[in-house]
C-alpha cells in the first residue's frame, strides 16, 4: 500500500475547497433553469428577468446595500440551524427563537435607561437569552424524555408568534394604531451605515459569528465532538463524549444565535418590536443552512444568495409584470432540489453499499 | 430432458463489479446432484456475492449460469425459487408472531376458494414435509418462541415446501450451539441423500471437513480450487484461503495471572430490551495478566452484561468495578477508570462509519490532543496515520469514511483506537466477527500481547474456536447466569458446548462467587 496517501496534508489543496461547492451550485443551476421555464410560461423573457434580478440586487451601491440588509437576519438563522443540524439536532425552531430574541431586545431597548456602551450589550444579551430559553425547552425534553426536538421546536414557533403578539398588541403596546412595542431608546440602537438601506452593525455581528463558528467547527474539541455526535451519537457517547450535555449546549447556542437575529431586526432595522415582523426568516434559515451544507462560511454565501434574491425581487416587481413571489418560487425549488439530493444520497448509500462481505478489499499483494 | 444431469448447477466465467471494485473475477463452479458442496473463503472473498447471483438477488456482469443443463438468468429470487433454488440467509427472514405453518406457506399459500387461506392444509403439508425430511417441528408452534436451531429448520422447510432442489445455506452455523450444528449436519446429509444439492457457505474449516463432499475455496473473487473432501487438512484449506500458511491457534505462553482484580462483577442484574431479566445475578472477576473468555450462544445476556460494564446500560442490581473504581452508567467515567472496549456492533457503537478514519481514531483520545479549547488536528492526524501503519489497516487513508473499509479493517481501526489508550482492562466483544483469517491472527496476537503486558483481557465470543484459541479461563453464560467456570487447558469444546446449550448445570462451586472463581486459576 502507498504510504503517501496517509500523509497529513491532502495532495491537491484546492480540491477541498471546490468539492463542497459542487452540490449547492448544481441545485442553484437547476433552480435557475426551472425558474426560467416558468418565466417563459408566464410570457416573459427569462434572460431579461434574470438580468433585472442581478442588476436589482448587486449592481450599484444602494442595491448592494439592500442585499446586505436582506441577508442579515439569514446570517443568524442560517448559522443557528447549521450548527444544530451539524450536531444531529433538528432545530427547526429558529423562527420562534428569533421572535423571542426580538421581543426581549425590544423590551430592554425601550424600558431600560442606560448609556449606549451598556445598553446595546444588555439588549443583545437579552436577545440571546430569549432565543436560548426558547431552545432550552426542546433540548431538555430531548435529553430527559427523549422527545423529538424537531416536533417540539416546530410547535414552539406559533407559540412564540402568538405570545409576542399578545405582548405587543395588549400588554406593552405602544400608543397609536400600530401593533408594536414603544420605540427603543437611541442608546440601544445598532448604528446603520448608509441612507440607502437599513443594513446595520447587526450585519457585522452576524458575519463575525459565522467566522467564529467556522473556527469552532474546524479547530476546537467542541466542534469535533459536535460533528461526531451528528454522524453517530451512540458512537460519540461510547467514546466518552458527553452527548446529552453537548446537545443542550448546542441547542442553547443555536437558539441564542437565532435570538440575536431578532435583535438585528429590532435594534437595527425597525427600532421597535413590531408584531409579526418576520416574513419567515427562521424557515429561510433552514434553506440557507442546507444550501451551505451546514458550514458557517457556506452560510454567509447562501445567505448572500437568498438576500440578493429577496433584494432583487422588489425591483423585479416594479420593472415587470411578475410578482415578487417568483423569487420565493426559485428559493423553494432550490430547497426541493437540495432535499432530493439529500434523500438521493441517503438512498444511494443504502442501495449502492455492497454487502459487507463485498466491501472493497485491500490493494492486492500478490 | 429425460434424465437429470449430474451437474445441477454450472456456473462459468461469472464476473460481478460494484462500481470500480470487482467482487467476482471469472468464477466457475459446478454443483452435483446429491452433494454437499462447501464454499469457503475469507470475508470479502465473494462467497455470498456469488451465491446471491445464483439466487437472483444480484445481476451478473458477465458469464453464464446453467441450471439442470439450461442457461438461466434470474431477475429476482422469485424466479430462482420457481426454478428450484432455495436460500437460507444468515439472518432469518421469518415472521416471529406467525406459526411455523404460516411462515412456511407465506408467499405461496394454499387457497380454499374466495381467496381464503386453507390453514388445515397448510398444517397438514407442513407436518408432512417435516416428517419426510426428519425435521421434527410442530406446525402450530409460534416461531418467535422457538430456539434458533428450530427457526433455522423452519427456513429450510420453507425452501423445501417450494420444492427447492438446490439449497444455499449462508453461514448456517454462526448462531448454533455445537449440538444444534450436529443436528443441522445430519439434516444436510439426509437432504443430500434424497437427491437435493446443498451449497454450504462458511468460514469454519472444521465444519467443512465434517460435512461436505466437495470444497471450493474462494479468494479475492476467484474460485482458487475445488477439492474432494478426502485427505484434505484444515491447514491446507486455510492456506488456500489466504494464499499463505497461517497459524490457526495463536501461540502464547502460559498465563501469569496476578492477584490484582481489574474487573469485578458482583451480583449483577440487568434487563434486556423487552424487560426480561437478561443478566440474572452474575458474578465473576478478571485479573491482571489473564484472558478470560465468555462463551455462550448469542442472546443469553452477553450484550447486556458488556453494556453494563461499559456504562451503556444501567443495571438493576449488583455492581461492577473497573480497576478498583465502581463503574457507573456513563462510558466517559468508566473509560477514565481504565476501560478499553472493542464493541461487536462496529457500525452502531464502535465507529462512525460516515466519519473519516482519522476522526474515528481520535474519538476517545480527544483530551490527548486538546490545547485548551482547541484540538491539535495536525497532531491527531499524524498519530492516526501512524496507527494505520502500525495496525496495518489496509485500504485506509485519513479522510476516507470508516464505512468504506472491509469488516476486518474496520475492526483494526477499533482495536488500534482502544488498545492505544492507557487502559488496563480490555473488553473485546466478538473480536473476529466478520474478520479475515489473516487479520484474526494479528488481532488475537495483539490481545495476547495485551495480556502479557499485564492487562486484563475479557473476550466475549460466540465462536468456540476463538474462545479456545485465546482464553486462559472460560466462563459460560446461559440465560443470564454463569453456568461454568473452566480452565481452558483442562476442558474441551464439547463440554463447553453442553454448558452453552443449558444441557448441564454447573457444579455449584464453579459459578458461585468471585473469590471461588478466582481460585480456579491457581
Amino acid at each position: 500500500m502507498s504510504t503517501e496517501a496517509l500523509d497529513a496534508a491532502p495532495s491537491f489543496p484546492l480540491a477541498g475547497l471546490v468539492k463542497p461547492l459542487v452540490q449547492p451550485l448544481v441545485a442553484v443551476a437547476i433552480a435557475v433553469l426551472v425558474g426560467g421555464l416558468l418565466v417563459l410560461a408566464l410570457g416573459e423573457n427569462p434572460i431579461e428577468v434574470y438580468s433585472i434580478l442581478v442588476h436589482g440586487s448587486l449592481v450599484g451601491w444602494p442595491n448592494f446595500l439592500v442585499t446586505l440588509q436582506m441577508m442579515s437576519p439569514l446570517l443568524f438563522t442560517g448559522l443557528a440551524v447549521a450548527i444544530s443540524f451539524r450536531a444531529g439536532l433538528w432545530n427547526i425552531g429558529a423562527e420562534g427563537q428569533m421572535i423571542m430574541g426580538a421581543l426581549a431586545a425590544g423590551i430592554v431597548g425601550y424600558a431600560v435607561d442606560l448609556p449606549t456602551a451598556l445598553h446595546i450589550p444588555l439588549a443583545l444579551i437579552a436577545a440571546f437569552a430569549g432565543g436560548l430559553a426558547w431552545a432550552l425547552l426542546p433540548a431538555l425534553l430531548r435529553v430527559w424524555l427523549n422527545l423529538n426536538e424537531l416536533v417540539v421546536c416546530l410547535m414552539l414557533n406559533p407559540i412564540a408568534l402568538l405570545l409576542s403578539g399578545y405582548v405587543s398588541t395588549h400588554l406593552l403596546k405602544a400608543p397609536g394604531p400600530t401593533n408594536k412595542l414603544p420605540d427603543i431608546a437611541d442608546t440601544a440602537a445598532l448604528p446603520t451605515f448608509s441612507l440607502y438601506s437599513q443594513v446595520n452593525a447587526g450585519f457585522v455581528i452576524g458575519l463575525v459569528l459565522c467566522l467564529v463558528f467556522a473556527v469552532v467547527n474546524g479547530g476546537t474539541k467542541k466542534g469535533f465532538e459536535w460533528k461526531i455526535m451528528g454522524l453517530n451519537p451512540r458512537f460519540a457517547y461510547y467514546g466518552g463524549i458527553r452527548v446529552p450535555l453537548q446537545a443542550v449546549l448546542v441547542m442553547m447556542l443555536s437558539g441564542g444565535i437565532a435570538g440575536l437575529g431578532g435583535a438585528e431586526q429590532v435594534l437595527g432595522e425597525y427600532r421597535a418590536f413590531y408584531d409579526n415582523f418576520s416574513p419567515g426568516y427562521g424557515f429561510d434559515g433552514i434553506a440557507v443552512a442546507m444550501l451551505a451544507n451546514f458550514h458557517p462560511v457556506g452560510v454567509v454565501l447562501a445567505a448572500f444568495l437568498f438576500g440578493a434574491l429577496n433584494g432583487g425581487s422588489a425591483v423585479l416587481q416594479m420593472m415587470t409584470g411578475l410578482s415578487k413571489y417568483l423569487v420565493q418560487v426559485l428559493q423553494f425549488i432550490i430547497v426541493l432540489i437540495l432535499a432530493a439530493q439529500f434523500s438521493w444520497a441517503f438512498l444511494g448509500s443504502r442501495r449502492k453499499a455492497p454487502p459487507a462481505h463485498a466491501a472493497p478489499a485491500a490493494p492486492k499483494e500478490e | 430432458m429425460s434424465e437429470t444431469p449430474l451437474d445441477v448447477v454450472s456456473i462459468s466465467g461469472v464476473v460481478k463489479r460494484f462500481g470500480d471494485f470487482t467482487a467476482i473475477h471469472d468464477a466457475s463452479l459446478t454443483v452435483r446432484r446429491g452433494e454437499v458442496h462447501a464454499i469457503v473463503g475469507e470475508n470479502g472473498a465473494g462467497k455470498s456475492t456469488l451465491m446471491n447471483i445464483l439466487y437472483g438477488l444480484l445481476p451478473r456482469d458477465a458469464g453464464t449460469i446453467e441450471l439442470f443443463g439450461r442457461p438461466v438468468t434470474f431477475s429476482g429470487p422469485a424466479e430462482a425459487i420457481a426454478a428450484g433454488v432455495g436460500m437460507v440467509h444468515q439472518h432469518f427472514k421469518l415472521a416471529p408472531s406467525f406459526t411455523v405453518a404460516d411462515n412456511i406457506i407465506l408467499g405461496s399459500e394454499p387457497l380454499a376458494g374466495y381467496g381464503r387461506i386453507d390453514r388445515a392444509r397448510a398444517e397438514r403439508d407442513t407436518a408432512a414435509i417435516s416428517r419426510r425430511f426428519g425435521l421434527d417441528l410442530d406446525p402450530r408452534a409460534v416461531v418467535g418462541a422457538l430456539p434458533v436451531g428450530l427457526r433455522q429448520r423452519v427456513e429450510i422447510l420453507k425452501t423445501l415446501y417450494r420444492e427447492a432442489q438446490i439449497l444455499i445455506l449462508d453461514e448456517p452455523t454462526a448462531v448454533l450451539t455445537p449440538q444444534e450444528t450436529r443436528e443441522l449436519f445430519a439434516t444436510m446429509r439426509t437432504l443430500a441423500e434424497s437427491g437435493h444439492s446443498i451449497v454450504f457457505i462458511t468460514h469454519k474449516l472444521r465444519e467443512v471437513l465434517a460435512v461436505s463432499n466437495r470444497i471450493s475455496v474462494m479468494r479475492q473473487g476467484r474460485i482458487v480450487a475445488t477439492l474432494d473432501n478426502e485427505g484434505v487438512t484444515a491447514q491446507e484449506i486455510a492456506g488456500l484461503m489466504v494464499g499463505r500458511s497461517v497459524l490457526l491457534r495463536v501461540k502464547k505462553a502460559k498465563a501469569e495471572a496476578r492477584d490484582e482484580v481489574l474487573l469485578k462483577v458482583d451480583g449483577l442484574e440487568a434487563r434486556g430490551e423487552r424487560g426480561e431479566a437478561a443478566v440474572d445475578g452474575l458474578s465473576f472477576a478478571v485479573r491482571s495478566g489473564e484472558i478470560v473468555g465468555l462463551a455462550g450462544v448469542q442472546g443469553n445476556g452477553q450484550d447486556e452484561l458488556v453494556e453494563c460494564i461499559a456504562g451503556l446500560r444501567r443495571p438493576v442490581a449488583g455492581s461492577v468495578e473497573i480497576c478498583g473504581t465502581k463503574a457507573v452508567a456513563d462510558p466517559r467515567r468508566n473509560r477514565a477508570a481504565g476501560l478499553a472496549y472493542v464493541p461487536a456492533d462496529r457500525g452502531g457503537v464502535g465507529l462512525s462509519l460516515a466519519s473519516g478514519i482519522w476522526e474515528n481514531l481520535t474519538v476517545g483520545h480527544i483530551e490527548e490532543f486538546g490545547r485548551g479549547p482547541f484540538l491539535a488536528i495536525k497532531a491527531a492526524r499524524a498519530r492516526a496515520a501512524e496507527l494505520i501503519r502500525r495496525f496495518d489497516v489496509r485500504g485506509a487513508t485519513l479522510d476516507k469514511p470508516a464505512g468504506s473499509l472491509s469488516g476486518g479493517n474496520q475492526q483494526k481501526v477499533q482495536i488500534a483506537r482502544e488498545l492505544t489508550r492507557d487502559a488496563r482492562l480490555v473488553i473485546a466483544e466478538q473480536p473476529s466477527q466478520g474478520v479475515d483469517i489473516g487479520a484474526i491472527e494479528s488481532i488475537h496476537r495483539t490481545l495476547v500481547e495485551m495480556r502479557d503486558a499485564g492487562r486484563a483481557v475479557f473476550v466475549v465470543s460466540a465462536d468456540l474456536d476463538e474462545i479456545f484459541s485465546l482464553s486462559d479461563r472460560i466462563l459460560v453464560i446461559y440465560r443470564g447466569r454463569i453456568v461454568a467456570d473452566l480452565v481452558a487447558s483442562e476442558t474441551d469444546p464439547e463440554t463447553v458446548g453442553r454448558y452453552m446449550g443449558g444441557l448441564e448445570e454447573a457444579p455449584p462451586a464453579a459459578a458461585a462467587s468471585v473469590s471461588e472463581a478466582a481460585d480456579h486459576v491457581h
